[in-house]
């Protein structure tokens, strides 16, 4: 991964991860050891445990802290909540759905609102939003008031303002992972159909079987997240037409023949040691998104034999970037001109990806949906209709022969059709009936029209959490200094949330009002700051330019500055250039007080000095015109 | 007499000292005040910012950026130009100075914000990445190399030579080997 490295070009497109479904093995008992399930959870819990340490939080504290807060809605901000909410750890979630809907709705203020480019911020942030129990469609208000839908906005109408693929197939691969993370519908003025954005990604598949950012080379990471995106469609007997982008040529193919060459290619890329290079160099990365890829798939990453080498597993093969503190490193090569990416120290993003692929493979292992479906989990009745619809697929014959042979077909493919259209893909070896079916010439589109839905019952939903206004945070609340800062806006934003939502008690309204105005100055602080940050960037270069003029506006900058709190001083940039500035100026007046008080006093002395002569002259005269009258009296 | 020729001095002194400057600082002031100019003994780097690769990729430019205002018609938005080199000076640094001190639009994103620990420059002149084409971007080179790591995490040495180069192919339209 190379990324570090291709890194400050590249960096923001591969950010992301993703999807899928099952090519499945008939082992539908290939769920984990105890010994292998606990390897895995202690895997989780030791990045959690390191994460915690990285970030000043303590051991029995909460990961998502303040100090983590203020990264809500950036890379490494939001792909360790996807991890722990997949994994179900009990975290401060309300903190950051109440942080990240601020932020939200701050940047929707902007003209390319999360960001100009890259839809993949929408994406991003939607699966964090989800995994922390909230709604992307409704989060926050615009300017206008109404409701920010992130779904709409960042996949299916994003091509109102920005082409999806803007970024490149990232864009496309992710935004159907978005799409698909709840199964949304699109509505019919949408700019984009789903089968858009799937034809998108099918039609950037390489000779190899495989995907990449660009090139002709497949490079594992892509080609897994075109896995995880493509898998809710794997099932599908759908074939799609359209041109190949590196052949021009027109194909009808379906998802499942596209998924299975990309499988192969990964077969292939994948090291005799059981992890990947990505850019020529060896990473825990690639090799975490090809386990998430066949997690989606319901394939085992731990057995399936396209995926181990000279005995080495997938999870062997990230387990060699594993460091003793628990955190993981990006890869071991030590690159010596590289110093974002030591061989011996853990790393955010290796960290947070292998994070995330344990929450794979556990959800997996125990049945729940994969990765990146937030919907809610099967019923347990749906769930052992599908477990004991598996077994069947795995007792049929090879070369089915006999009308009896055929009927069973028949009656499994009936009972595939009659499970709903979005529960299908966890069907994991559906594929093995399909393909043995078409071999005996079973007619399977006609089975699926003819078949009716039949809906499972549903399990008895728990109960809602209600929010308490507890005493710690009525402490926190009372504690607030006098004197805000910005360094108190994750804590008062997450407060007054809660607040929002929870019962009523008696001083309830009194919190309200305090907790508003704090959020209120804290917002006008943060105003103040980017205000005075702009205007330095507009009026105090180029230095040389300045005159005395500027002084008033320098003068006021530093005004404005020393007001600020101790931590938002900090958040202004290229304070020195202001100091430098001000000296100048202060410098300059003074130059002109000091000439100006000499020139007063040269034409003082020099006015004395005229003076003097004139009167020294005019005593001269008179001193004459004694001196002549005396003469005249003589004569 | 004698009282004359000491205010006829006085005057002189005084007007010479007026025409010589009356910017008396103290050495800190001085110090300050003169970080930037270049004196034969200042250690000093240069730095250029060109957007050559989007003339050859001009179909693929976002039409809003279609504009001479934008793309000047040479693809220099900086030429070399130098600047002095302050102690523990990065790439970054250099980069901010020149964008600054020559009124040059830059977004970036903070070291904090990404998982690479080092400023990340989104934009310079209203060209952002992604805005010609899907491989599209700035990166920069120093004495003609890529390094493969953050602008903020490249210490400068006396007479380095900065390019920021906009490119429309990941790197291999301006000459980044690394990246095959």
């Amino acid at each position: 991964m190379n990324k570090k490295i291709a890194g400050f070009l590249i960096c923001s497109i591969l950010l992301f991860p993703i999807i899928s479904e099952t090519k499945a093995f008939a082992d539908e008992n290939s769920y984990l050891s105890e010994g292998q399930t606990k390897e895995i959870l202690s895997i989780a819990d030791d990045i959690i445990a390191w994460k915690k340490s990285d970030n000043g939080s303590s051991e029995n504290g909460y990961l998502i802290n303040e100090k983590f807060l203020e990264l809500a809605g950036t890379t490494p901000g939001d792909w360790y909540p996807i991890g722990l909410g997949r994994l179900g750890i009990a975290d401060n979630y309300e903190g950051y759905l109440a942080v990240i809907k601020d932020q939200i709705e701050e940047r929707y203020k902007t003209p390319g609102k999360l960001s100009a480019a890259k839809a993949t911020e929408w994406h991003r942030i939607s699966l964090a939003v989800l995994a922390m129990g909230g709604d992307p469609t409704n989060i926050g208000t615009d300017e206008k008031g109404l409701p920010i839908n992130l779904i709409a906005d960042g996949t299916y109408n994003r091509g109102k303002t920005t082409p999806l693929g803007r970024q490149g197939i990232n864009g496309w691969i992710w935004g159907l992972i978005a799409l698909d993370s709840m199964r949304y519908n699109i509505p019919d003025d949408a700019y984009y159909t789903r089968d858009d954005i799937i034809i998108e990604i099918l039609r950037q598949q390489l000779a190899d079987g495989g995907f990449a950012l660009s090139g002709k080379t497949s490079d594992p990471d892509i080609t897994a997240m075109a896995v995880q995106a493509l898998s809710t469609y794997y099932n599908d007997e759908k074939a799609y037409t359209y041109k190949q982008k590196v052949s021009g040529e027109e194909v009808s193919r379906t998802v499942r023949q596209i998924i299975d060459e990309a499988l192969l290619c990964l077969s292939e890329l994948q090291l005799d040691t059981g992890d990947f290079a990505s850019w020529g160099t060896e990473n825990v990365e690639s090799t975490d998104q090809v386990v998430v890829a066949l997690c989606c798939l319901g394939i085992d990453p731990l057995t399936d034999q396209r995926f181990i080498k000279n005995g080495n597993t997938l999870l062997d093969g990230i387990l060699r970037y594993r460091m003793n503190d628990g955190g993981f490193i990006h890869s071991f090569t030590y690159d010596p001109d590289n110093p974002t990416s030591l061989p011996d120290q853990s790393n955010t993003m290796a960290s947070e990806q292998t994070l995330y692929t344990m929450a794979a493979i556990r959800r997996l292992s125990e049945g729940m949906r994969s990765l990146y479906d937030f919907r809610e989990e099967q019923s347990s009745s749906l769930r052992q209709r599908i477990s004991d619809l598996e077994v069947q697929i795995s007792e049929i014959a090879a070369s089915p022969t006999d009308a009896a042979d055929i009927s069973e077909l028949e009656k499994l493919l009936a009972s595939f059709y009659s499970i709903p259209e979005n529960e299908r893909c966890y069907v994991s070896n559906y594929w093995t009936l399909s393909d043995t079916a078409k071999e005996a010439g079973i007619d399977i589109d006609k089975i699926s029209v003819t078949t009716p839905v039949t809906e499972s019952p549903k399990d008895e939903s728990g109960e809602n959490v209600i929010l308490y206004f507890s005493e710690s945070d009525r402490n926190a609340a009372d504690g607030l200094p006098e004197n805000l800062t910005t360094e108190q806006y994750v804590l008062v934003t997450t407060l007054l949330d809660k607040l929002n939502k929870c019962e009523d008690f008696d001083e309830k309204n009194i919190y309200l009002e305090k907790l508003t105005a704090a959020k209120n100055d804290i917002a006008s602080i943060q105003a103040e700051i980017d205000s005075i940050n702009t205007e330095i960037k507009e009026k105090l270069y180029p230095f040389e330019r300045m005159t005395l003029r500027d002084k008033e506006t320098v003068d006021s900058i530093a005004a404005r500055y020393n007001k600020l709190g101790e931590y938002d001083k900090a958040k202004i940039e290229r304070w020195e250039d202001v100091i430098k500035t001000k000296t100048q100026l202060d410098n300059l007046l003074r130059g002109i007080i000091i000439g100006t008080v000499l020139c007063l006093i040269a034409s003082a002395t020099a006015f004395s000095l005229i003076r003097r002569i004139r009167r020294k002259r005019s005593q001269k005269e008179k001193e004459m015109e004694e001196l002549a009258l005396m003469y005249k009296k003589d004569e | 007499m004698k009282k004359d020729i000491l205010s006829i001095s006085v005057i002189i002194f005084l007007i010479a000292v007026v025409i010589n400057g009356t910017n008396i600082q103290s050495i800190d002031e001085y110090y300050l005040t003169h970080i930037d100019d270049i004196t034969p003994d200042s250690e000093t780097v240069t730095i250029s910012i060109r957007c050559d690769t989007i003339l050859d990729n001009y179909d693929d430019l976002d039409p809003a950026l279609r504009s001479e205002e934008f793309v000047p018609p040479d693809g220099v938005i900086l030429p070399p130009t130098k600047y002095v080199l302050r102690p523990g000076d990065t790439v970054f640094d250099i980069l901010d100075r020149a964008v600054r001190y020559n009124k040059i639009q830059m977004e970036y994103q903070g070291a904090d914000q990404n998982s690479y620990g080092s400023v990340y420059i989104q934009g310079i002149h209203y060209l952002y990445e992604f805005s010609c084409g899907h491989l599209s971007g700035w990166m920069y080179r120093v004495d003609g190399e890529f390094p493969n790591y953050g602008c903020s995490k490249y210490k400068l040495k006396d007479g380095q030579i900065i390019e920021w180069v906009y490119t429309c192919n990941l790197g291999k339209d301006i000459g980044c080997i690394w990246i095959e």
